[in-house]
C-alpha cells in the first residue's frame, strides 16, 4: 500500500468511514449553525471543559462536536482561548474540569503521547522543527511503530532496516508533496520559516493521523505558500483525514473550511458553515467591538 | 629543558588509565547530555558509586571482585533511576541543580564519620584486587617497564589500560549502535525539542530514563576501572571537579559525536600534565627570578588546572564545536 500514490492519510483505518471521503461531505450541511449542535459522525466530544488562569476563564466549553473527515476552522479574535482549547484537547496542558472522547473513546487525563499514539496530531502556533536534524530524520520520526525505537531491537540493524526503508520512501514521497524534497539532507534549523511549517505539517501527516491539529498553519507564511498550504489542507480533508485548524484571520478560513467554531472569551459563541458564519452578528461583534450596541439596533 | 621528559609525561597521562576513566565518564555524560540534552551535573556520583560498590563489597563484605563490580553497576543504574524519577519531568535546569546536589550528598554521606564502619568513611576503602591482576598476561617483574623515556609504565598498568581502553572502544561501539537507530533518532529529538516529540505519541520521560540509565552504567564503569586502578575508593576524589572535567573533556572533543569524548579525555590529560610538568621544569631553570619560582613551587597543578580551563573558553571563542563536532550544527545555535 505504501506504493501507491496515494498518501496515507488517505487509507481507510480502524474507527473511520472511509465512505465519508471527499464528495460525500453533505451530511454536515444538514446540521443546524447552533452553538453545541450534534453531527452525524463525530471524532471528537467534548463537554463542561474549563480552564481557568487565575481570576481569568480561558476556556468555558459547554458542549462542542467536532466532524469526521471534514475541515473545521477554530477561529475567534486574539486571546479567544484557541491555543488553549488545542492544548487541552491535545493534552499539553490540564484542564480544570471536562469530559471528551476521541474516536468513540473516551478521554481521561491524557498526554500528549498517548492521545498521539491514537492518532491525534498536532503541530505548533510557533513551529518546533528539530533543528540539527535533517529535514528527512524530521519527517521519520513521525512514523508510528517503529520497531527501531525500542532500545532492545535498537542495537540490531537488521531488525529495524526493512521498516526504515519502507519509512523513508513514504517521508520522501511527503516531502516531495510539500516541495521539500530537494532539502532533504539539509538540517532543519536551515529551512525558511515558511519551510518549517511545511515540515511540520509533513511530519505530522507521517505519524498516520486520524486527526490534524494545525495551531495557525498560515500565520508567518508568505501568500503563495499559504495558497499552497490551504490547498493541501483541502487534500487531506478530501483523503478522509479529519482536519482542525486554528486562525485568527476570518477571510483565510472561508476558502477552506466546511464548518467553522467561533471562540471570544474562552465560549464558543458561533458555530455553522463558513459562510453563515461570517454574516453572524455576535461573530462581528467579536471581532469589531460592539458599535451596534450604540446605533440602537 | 628537558622537552623529552615533558611529552613523556604527558603521554603517559594521555593514554594512562586517568585517561580512561576520564573517558569513560565523558562517553556517558555524552548519551547524556550529547544525544539527550540532559544536564547532568552529577555525572561524577555515578563514578562514585561505581567505584565504591566494587570496593565495598570486597573490602567490607569480602565478596569477589566480579561480584563487586556488578555491584557498583547495578547501584548506577539505581542512581540514575533515583535522579530520574523525581526530576526528569522538571524543567532541565531542576535536573542539572538536583543531581549536582545529589552527587555530593552521596559523597559527604560516603565520607562521614558514621559511615566508617561500612565504606570506610573519610579513611578511604582499600582492597586487593588480585583477581583482577591475576590475568594480566604482560610480564610484571620489578625491572619491567613498557614504553620509552618518561612514557612508560608497569606491567599492572598496562594491563589495566589495555583492558580500560578496550573497554571504553566496546562501549563507543554500543553507544555508536543504539544511537544510529531509530532510537537514537528519538534521543536527539528530545534533545531539540521535548514537545514535538511528544506531539508524535513518543514517551519522552520513558528515553530520557533509558538515556540516563546507559550513559550512567558508563560513568559508572569508570568508577569501576578507578577502583581497581588504585585497588580501593576516596571520597575526595569524587569531588564535583570530575564532573566539570568530564564536560570540559566531552566539549573539547565534540558533543554528539562518537569520538569526540574519547578524543577530549586524551587530550585533557596531554594538556593538563604537559603544562604541570612544563611548569615543574620551568621552576627549577637558574635564570628564573626567585619569585617566580617559589610561586611555582608546589602550584604547577593547580596552574596546569586552571589553564586547562583557559584553553576551554579560547576553544568556545573559536572552535566551538569541538575538535571533531561540526560547524553547521553549531551555528544553528546562534539563529
Amino acid at each position: 500500500m505504501p506504493d501507491e500514490l496515494t498518501p496515507k492519510p488517505g487509507e481507510a483505518r480502524p474507527g473511520t468511514d472511509s465512505g465519508l471521503a471527499g464528495a460525500e461531505i453533505e451530511p454536515i450541511l444538514t446540521v443546524p449553525p447552533v452553538v453545541g449542535a450534534p453531527k452525524p459522525h463525530p471524532i471528537l466530544v467534548v463537554d463542561d471543559l474549563t480552564r481557568s488562569f487565575g481570576g481569568l476563564r480561558a476556556v468555558d466549553v459547554d458542549h462542542l462536536e467536532v466532524e469526521r473527515g471534514v475541515v473545521t476552522a477554530l477561529i475567534g479574535p486574539n486571546g479567544a482561548g484557541k491555543t488553549t482549547l488545542f492544548n487541552q484537547l491535545t493534552g499539553f496542558d490540564r484542564a480544570d474540569t471536562g469530559r471528551w472522547s476521541f474516536d468513540g473513546q473516551p478521554v481521561s487525563s491524557p498526554s500528549p503521547d498517548q492521545l498521539a499514539r491514537k492518532g491525534m496530531i498536532r503541530t505548533f502556533q510557533l513551529t518546533k522543527s528539530l533543528a540539527k536534524l535533517s529535514v528527512l530524520d524530521n519527517v521519520l520520526l513521525g512514523a508510528p511503530g517503529q520497531v527501531g525505537e525500542r532500545l532492545s531491537a535498537a542495537p540490531f540493524r537488521s531488525r529495524w532496516q526493512g521498516q526504515e526503508e519502507a519509512n523513508v520512501e513514504q517521508a520522501e514521497e511527503l516531502l516531495h508533496r510539500f516541495n521539500l524534497a530537494h532539502m532533504r539532507d539539509e538540517l532543519a534549523g536551515t529551512l525558511s520559516g515558511g519551510q518549517r511549517k511545511l515540515l511540520e505539517v509533513a511530519r505530522a501527516l507521517m505519524a498516520d493521523p486520524v486527526m490534524i491539529m494545525l495551531d495557525e498553519p498560515m500565520a508567518g507564511v508568505n501568500p503563495a505558500l499559504a495558497q499552497s498550504l490551504m490547498r493541501h489542507i483541502t487534500e487531506l480533508a478530501f483523503e478522509g483525514l479529519t482536519v482542525v485548524f486554528i486562525e485568527h484571520a476570518m477571510d483565510v478560513v472561508t476558502g477552506i473550511s466546511d464548518w467553522v467554531v467561533v471562540l471570544a472569551q474562552g465560549r464558543i459563541i458561533a458555530e455553522g458553515p463558513p459562510w453563515k458564519v461570517i454574516h453572524d452578528d455576535e461573530v462581528i461583534d467579536a471581532y469589531l467591538g460592539r458599535r451596534r450596541a450604540g446605533a440602537g439596533s | 629543558m628537558a622537552f623529552d621528559i615533558i611529552f613523556g609525561n604527558a603521554a603517559r597521562a594521555a593514554f594512562g588509565p586517568e585517561a580512561v576513566i576520564l573517558a569513560l565518564a565523558a562517553v556517558g555524560l555524552n548519551v547524556h547530555f550529547g544525544f539527550t540534552g540532559l544536564l547532568n551535573f552529577g555525572q561524577v556520583g555515578f563514578l562514585l558509586l561505581g567505584a565504591y560498590g566494587t570496593s565495598v563489597s570486597v573490602a567490607t563484605f569480602g565478596w569477589s571482585l566480579w561480584v563487586g563490580i556488578l555491584v557498583g553497576l547495578v547501584l548506577s543504574v539505581a542512581l540514575a533511576v533515583a535522579f530520574g524519577l523525581p526530576t526528569l519531568r522538571l524543567h532541565v535546569v531542576m535536573f542539572a541543580i538536583v543531581t549536582i546536589a545529589a552527587a555530593e550528598i552521596i559523597r559527604i554521606l560516603i565520607g562521614s564519620t558514621d559511615a566508617i564502619g561500612l565504606t570506610g568513611g573519610p579513611l578511604s576503602v582499600s582492597f586487593d584486587a588480585e583477581a583482577f591482576y591475576d590475568l594480566n598476561p604482560y610480564p610484571d617483574g620489578p625491572h619491567d617497564r613498557y614504553g620509552v623515556g618518561t612514557f612508560e609504565f608497569t606491567g599492572q598498568q598496562m594491563w589495566v589500560i589495555t583492558v580500560g581502553w578496550v573497554l571504553v572502544a566496546l562501549v563507543s561501539l554500543v553507544v555508536f549502535l543504539i544511537v544510529r537507530s531509530p532510537w537514537g533518532r528519538v534521543l536527539k529529538s528530545i534533545r531539540e525539542d521535548e514537545d514535538a516529540t511528544r506531539s508524535l505519541g513518543k514517551n519522552v520521560f520513558s528515553y530520557k530514563m533509558q538515556a540516563l540509565i546507559i550513559g550512567g552504567v558508563i560513568g559508572g564503569m569508570g568508577g569501576v576501572v578507578d577502583a581497581i586502578k588504585t585497588s580501593g575508593a576516596d571520597p575526595n576524589g569524587f569531588r564535583p571537579q570530575v564532573t566539570f572535567f568530564a564536560y570540559t573533556a566531552l566539549l573539547l572533543g565534540g558533543a554528539a559525536t562518537y569520538v569526540g569524548p574519547i578524543l577530549g579525555a586524551i587530550l585533557f590529560w596531554f594538556l593538563r600534565e604537559w603544562i604541570e610538568s612544563f611548569l615543574r621544569q620551568l621552576s627549577a631553570e637558574a635564570w628564573l627570578p626567585s619569585t617566580v619560582a617559589d610561586f611555582l613551587d608546589g602550584a604547577e597543578g593547580v596552574i596546569s588546572v586552571a589553564m586547562v580551563g583557559l584553553s576551554l573558553v579560547l576553544l568556545m571563542l573559536f572552535r566551538p564545536q569541538g575538535i571533531t563536532g561540526s560547524r553547521t550544527e553549531m551555528q544553528l545555535d546562534a539563529r
